[in-house]
């Protein structure tokens, strides 16, 4: 029987099928897809079977993971062993990895239909895939590291996949030069942490940091190094801006990695080194939040004014990620999992929807769809529902999921903050609700697309609908009635948690002002956009500056552009004429010259005359006598 | 197994020789045999000569090749102690010498081991790479294979007086090697000429061997044994101001062929100029044997002297790291930036040196093989694109990926193992330097390392953006994919990358079980 | 017996007319004859020291006969160079043979 001890099996099938579709794959028939397809559809399978094991190990009372490993590298005292951990962080994770995963192959099968590179796609996809497992199943962070910048590598690959364009070139140099920078912090808090301890296993990790073993300050420093990893991957301020840019990928890349999975790679970090961050100062978690919190708001103001299909999504996983931050900054790990869980399914749901729309009619830009629900009914619906979990109204799973952290804000966070966030959810609804009233209602902009525009075909339209089913009733697993039925101890809060196992609670005042705010953001919008309003462009107008402002991305994009042109490059440049001119030209060939000139000058001593160079030899003679006779003396 | 270390020696001098005799003409006009009693032989050979010269190269390559990888198989053993010993006596019991004097003195040990495996990569691909060398190609690979005998005797020598012999028979032919097969550039505002390129190589390693020998001799008469038999000079306990004065004579005069800044600049200048090969090898391989020497004589003789200059050099290391990556960020020549990469990543094995601590060391060691074989890889590369369109400036090429995918994969492994990517090589060899430089009390240098390697993504990510992906220039339409010898070799260095950074435990095992032997480190 | 410093002084004197020599003649011969005027110097100092502080040994007359026959050599070369040189240029004039220089 396979179970928890198979975990390794787990990234191995889509890493054998990625081995096979590089080697074999122009020679398989549909160029391999289906092995791509059928290794993720096999992990989901062993998935479920691992799962099925831990729940059986739950109910016999505490449980804390199993782990399994190999001996990597040794040396005398140092011992780096590879292993994989199974427990209910991963689980929940994998969840997503997998089944998602499994519903977005499928998709790819109908989207990426007749791209000349239509294999390497299912390759990369199944390598992503398996880093992407091994990353939630290490148990230490050398091979989380490694995995880490796995992930990073095929989200690079894959977003330029059509490396022709030169944007998405571009932009897949951003995206991996942008975490790159967070990495860097992140492989130093790792050795930092290695330092003390001598072990990379997180366990031993938290066991020496329970018993003391780091000092308050050194471990806030190598935390706050570790979350430098979680900004960059996890896209939050300030390093935010390669995930928009993300978007040239294909679409289901989008949907896999810059939604379900990669992105939230951060905040699983966080989730499991939680009890790091809580041993630390207090100022590492409120770093968290803040950051958190900077990026909720401002990727929510910029979605009010992009007019990408994909980017307005992509601003909202920013918005979500976002929001995990600002609850595992109050600590509350179950609120931030909860919503990692849910916002995997409703964020891979708005992609291949907005994939199924530009597929359909090859535009991107809002500007130039409109109506397309009477073309593509249950593309629009799925839609529908992705946008209405998004702007979390109750009952769809974003609501209970956003409550969640709601509620764990306001109690350990001050007023400020819970307004922030509260203000937050009033911002997403409202550009949630823009993007589907400009896409789907109104009249069509462009009517040549419009005329093109068809329903997916179902091997496309169904993981959708598939998607948007999960995502309605995907957050009731806050309840323990919910949780017991399907075999868990209870609610999610009983199935992961940080300490203690929580009750997740609905308190009606946040209730009401979540549903207050979601409401009030979609007749905002409603009033705003729906069919001839004009609001919107008025207040474009009224208020240019902040519209310009939004517009540009609040200009950190050009901010960063104009610290690389001229400082990075720069001092490039500096450095590359200090080599040549100083170093080179002047330190080395001058040194050459010196010797050439003097030997140029001091030739002139031949004079090629006989008499002379007797009377240099007797002045010699004389000179050597008499330094003799004055030593002797 | 004796025999295994010794041939590694002689097939390349072997090589040479009987290349020598390879009936060949270089000009048209001009036909002349080496061995003219045996008549007029290119007609009775089914090749001509000039292919007869590369089947015997790649014989000899094949055979070095196999010859490493069993050198590096066959030694297994948990005390890391020297293997597959050779003694014959050369000189002794004259004038200043004693019972041992200079011996003819091979050893293997962990740390010789992967570098000797290395150096069988680096010239069994780099025959295939110079299949088409047509300018004199037996005078080429005469020299290529002198080259690689000094390399081989360099890494087996445990004799000092050999060591240096060795040492300068690996140089010396270079001059020759860029100077006539070498290309020379214009940049507009300059020119490099591959004289010059060449010149200022050998100038500056000349140099450094100077040094080299000021050292060796004081060594020689302080330890006042009458040999220069490295471990019996290892016994000796060195008076500390000794070691302290003596040390960097070892230190700057390996440090200037592992490229140690500031003495460098001959390293992108000679590997600009130099044949695609030559800058394999010498990138590959040569680099190092700098920081080979430093390991194997500077630090095994003298440990206190390299604890107490180990701060300058780790700061001279990190330099070079920062300096290196920040400069080939600004070069639009490929090969610059390749060369400047070198100069990088050096840093990197200086660091890991300079942190005298176990893992550091090891990680040191392993960034010697995972460079070399990467910057094998780069150069190739270059070699393969330059060879079909006459330049190398990567600004003017465009979506060459899609014209050339075979050569943009294999780019964006050694791109990617230069930056550290997990699961190939270089990730496994910076992660242990850096351990090993945080665990030495170096943090700041370490962090500064991890910032180096970022910068490395900056300037390989740019470079493949730049030149590989985007729009396809229609002006580069005649470009065709790397042949498949270029191929061949590319696949033999991925899979070496690839072997390191799965698997670098057999490595590991070998190298460090030989560090921890060494005199003065931390473990 | 003679006191040594006579010899020395014959020696110095005869030394120094051959450097002057040297120095002040043009003729490639006579610079020939003084360096073995300076030669014939030293080969009196060699046989005086020999005589009076080891008398019983050889040493220094077998140097005097060294300085002998390296001297014969050396002219026996020497007027060869110069006689080769008179044909050429037609002169032993030194100061107008200064083609060996930068």
């Amino acid at each position: 029987m396979v179970g928890m001890e198979h975990a390794w099996l787990l990234p191995t099938l889509p890493f054998g099928a990625f081995v096979l579709l590089l080697l074999l794959g122009p020679y398989l028939p549909r160029r391999g897809d289906w092995l791509a397809v059928g290794a993720v559809a096999a992990s989901f399978v062993l998935y479920a079977f691992m799962l099925a094991d831990l729940l059986g190990a739950l109910d016999e009372g505490p449980f804390a993971g199993v782990a399994s490993g190999i001996d990597w590298l040794r040396f005398g005292t140092f011992h780096v062993t590879l292993g994989f951990l199974f427990d209910q962080l991963s689980a929940v994770m994998l969840a997503v990895v997998t089944f998602v995963g499994t519903l977005i192959f499928l998709y790819s099968t109908g989207y990426m239909k007749g791209d000349p590179r239509y294999g390497w796609f299912f390759a990369a996809m199944s390598l992503f895939v398996a880093s992407m497992a091994t990353l939630v199943l290490a148990d230490n962070l050398l091979l989380l590291y490694a995995a880490w910048e796995g992930v990073g590598f095929c989200s690079f690959l894959l977003i330029g996949f059509w490396h022709e364009r030169r944007s998405a070139a571009e932009a897949a140099k951003k995206a991996f030069i942008t975490t790159r920078i967070g990495d860097v912090g992140f492989l130093i808090g790792i050795v930092l942490l290695w330092r003390e301890a001598g072990t990379f296993n997180l366990k031993e990790i938290f066991e020496f940091a329970e018993a003391g073993g780091y000092s308050r300050e050194y471990l806030t420093l190598a935390v706050l190094l570790l979350f430098a990893g979680a900004v960059g991957k996890s896209a939050q301020f300030p390093l935010h801006v390669w995930l928009p840019d993300a978007m040239e990928g294909p679409t289901p890349v989008s949907a896999l990695i810059h939604a379900a999975t990669m992105v939230v790679a951060g905040v699983y970090l966080v989730a499991r080194t939680m009890p790091l961050f809580d041993l630390a100062d207090p100022v590492a978690l409120h770093v968290v939040t803040a950051l958190g919190l900077t990026t909720v708001l401002m990727s929510a103001t910029i979605g009010l004014v992009a007019t990408d299909i994909k980017r307005v999504v992509a601003y909202s996983t920013l918005n979500s990620l976002g929001l995990m931050m600002v609850a595992l900054g109050s600590r509350d790990v179950t609120a931030a999992m909860f919503y990692l869980f849910v916002h995997g399914f409703f964020k891979a749901l708005l992609f291949m929807a907005a994939g199924n729309v530009i597929h359909a009619t090859d535009r991107q830009e809002v500007t130039q769809l409109g109506g397309l629900a009477a073309k593509m009914p249950q593309t629009a619906a799925a839609f529908g529902v992705g946008v209405l979990s998004m702007a979390a109204l109750i009952p769809f799973s974003g609501f209970w999921a956003k409550d969640a952290i709601l509620h764990g804000v306001s109690e350990h966070q001050n007023a400020a903050v819970t307004a922030l966030v509260a203000f937050s959810a009033f911002l997403t609804a409202v550009y949630m609700a823009r993007l589907y009233i400009l896409t789907f209602t109104g009249r069509p902009r462009d009517h040549h697309a419009y005329e093109h525009a068809h329903e997916a075909p179902p091997v496309m339209l169904l993981p959708v609908l598939a998607l948007a089913a999960i995502s309605v009733v995907a957050g009731f697993w806050a309840f323990d009635g919910v949780g017991e039925a399907l075999g868990f101890p209870g609610s999610i809060g009983k199935f992961v948690f940080f300490e203690e196992p929580v009750e997740l609670k609905f308190p009606s005042a946040i209730a009401v002002a979540s549903i207050v705010s979601v409401v009030a953001g979609l007749a905002v919008a409603g009033w705003a956009w729906w069919g001839e309003a004009r609001p919107a462009q008025l207040l474009a107008q009224r208020f240019r500056p902040v519209y310009q402002l939004l517009w540009h991305k609040y200009y950190i994009d050009e901010a960063y552009q104009w610290v690389i042109d001229r400082i990075v490059l720069a001092l490039g440049r500096a450095i590359a004429w200090f080599d040549r001119v100083v170093v080179n030209d002047t330190g080395v060939d001058g040194t050459a010259g010196l010797a050439a000139f003097s030997g140029f000058e001091l030739k002139f001593l031949q004079t090629g005359r006989l008499p002379n160079y007797a009377l240099a030899i007797a002045a010699g003679a004389l000179v050597a006598a008499a330094v003799v006779l004055a030593v002797r003396v | 197994m004796e025999w295994a270390v010794f041939a590694t020696i002689a097939i390349p001098i072997g090589t040479c020789l009987l290349l020598m005799l390879v009936p060949y003409r270089h000009e048209e006009q001009v036909r002349y045999l080496a061995v003219p009693k045996l008549g007029p032989l290119p007609d009775r050979l089914p090749v001509s000569g000039r292919y007869l010269v590369r089947y015997l190269c790649l014989l000899s390559g094949t055979a070095l090749f196999a010859l490493s990888l069993l050198i590096f198989v066959a030694y297994q053993f948990e005390d890391g102690g020297y293997r597959f010993e050779l003694r014959l006596d050369w000189l002794r019991d004259v004038a200043f010498l004693g019972d041992n004097g200079i011996s003819f003195h091979l050893a293997v040990n962990g740390i010789t081991a992967p570098l000797i495996l290395l150096t069988g990569i680096v010239i069994f691909t780099g025959v295939f790479i110079s299949w088409n060398i047509d300018y004199r190609n037996k005078d080429y690979f005469v020299l290529l294979f002198l080259l690689v005998s000094g390399v081989y005797g360099v890494f087996a020598s445990l004799d000092l007086f050999w060591f240096f012999f060795w040492y300068e028979v690996a140089v010396l032919p270079m001059y020759f090697l860029i100077a006539i097969w070498g290309a020379s550039t214009n940049f507009g505002s300059f020119v490099r000429t591959k004289e010059y390129g060449a010149l200022k190589l050998v100038l500056y390693l000349v140099a450094g061997s100077v040094l080299i020998f000021i050292g060796i001799f004081a060594t020689f008469v302080e330890a006042g044994l009458g040999t220069f038999d490295l471990p019996a000079l290892a016994t000796v306990a060195y008076d500390e101001t000794f070691q302290k004065i003596f040390f960097p004579f070892f230190m700057l005069g390996f440090g200037v062929l592992a490229g140690l800044w500031p003495f460098h600049t001959w390293s992108p200048d000679g590997h600009v100029a130099a044949p695609t090969a030559v800058s394999m090898l010498h990138a590959g391989v040569l680099m190092k044997l700098g920081a080979f020497g430093i390991l194997q004589v500077g630090m095994a003789l003298m440990p206190e002297g390299a604890h107490f200059w180990a701060p300058v050099l780790m700061t001279l290391g990190v330099t070079g790291a920062l300096y290196g990556a920040v400069s080939a960020l600004a070069q639009t020549d490929l090969k610059y930036m390749v060369g400047y990469s070198s100069v990088s990543h050096m840093g990197y094995v200086i660091m890991g040196l300079a942190s005298m601590h176990e893992i550091g060391i090891s990680g040191a060691v392993l960034q010697m093989f995972a460079h070399g074989v990467m910057t094998a890889l780069m150069f190739t590369n270059v070699g393969a694109l330059y060879d079909q369109a006459h330049v190398r400036d990567m600004t003017i090429f465009g979506g060459l990926a899609q014209r050339m995918p075979r050569h943009a994969a294999y780019w964006a492994a050694a791109g990617l193992s230069s930056l550290g990517l997990p699961g190939l090589a270089g990730f496994v060899a910076e992660v242990l330097i850096f351990i090993g430089v945080f665990k030495a009390g170096y943090p700041w240098a370490g962090a500064l390392g991890i910032l180096a390697a970022a910068i490395t993504a900056t300037y390989i990510l740019r470079m493949l953006a730049r030149a590989y992906f985007g729009p396809f220039n229609e002006r580069w339409s005649f470009l065709k994919e790397m042949r498949l010898g270029e191929q061949f070799g590319g696949a033999v260095l991925v899979f070496f990358l690839v072997l390191v950074g799965m698997w670098p435990f057999p490595f590991i095992e070998r190298i460090s079980a030989s560090v921890k032997n060494l005199p003065g480190i931390t473990q | 017996m003679i006191p040594i410093q006579h010899f020395l002084v014959l020696g110095a004197i005869l030394f120094a007319l051959g450097v002057y020599g040297v120095l002040a003649r043009r003729s490639a011969v006579l610079i020939l004859m003084s360096v073995e005027l300076m030669l014939q110097a030293v080969s009196i100092n060699f046989v005086a020291f020999a005589a009076y502080l080891a008398p019983q040994e050889f040493r220094g007359l077998i140097f005097a006969i060294f300085v002998i026959t390296v001297a014969a050599a050396e002219v026996g070369l020497a007027l060869a160079i110069v006689l080769r040189l008179f044909r050429n240029r037609a002169t032993a004039n030194v100061d107008e043979v200064d083609t060996l220089r930068w």
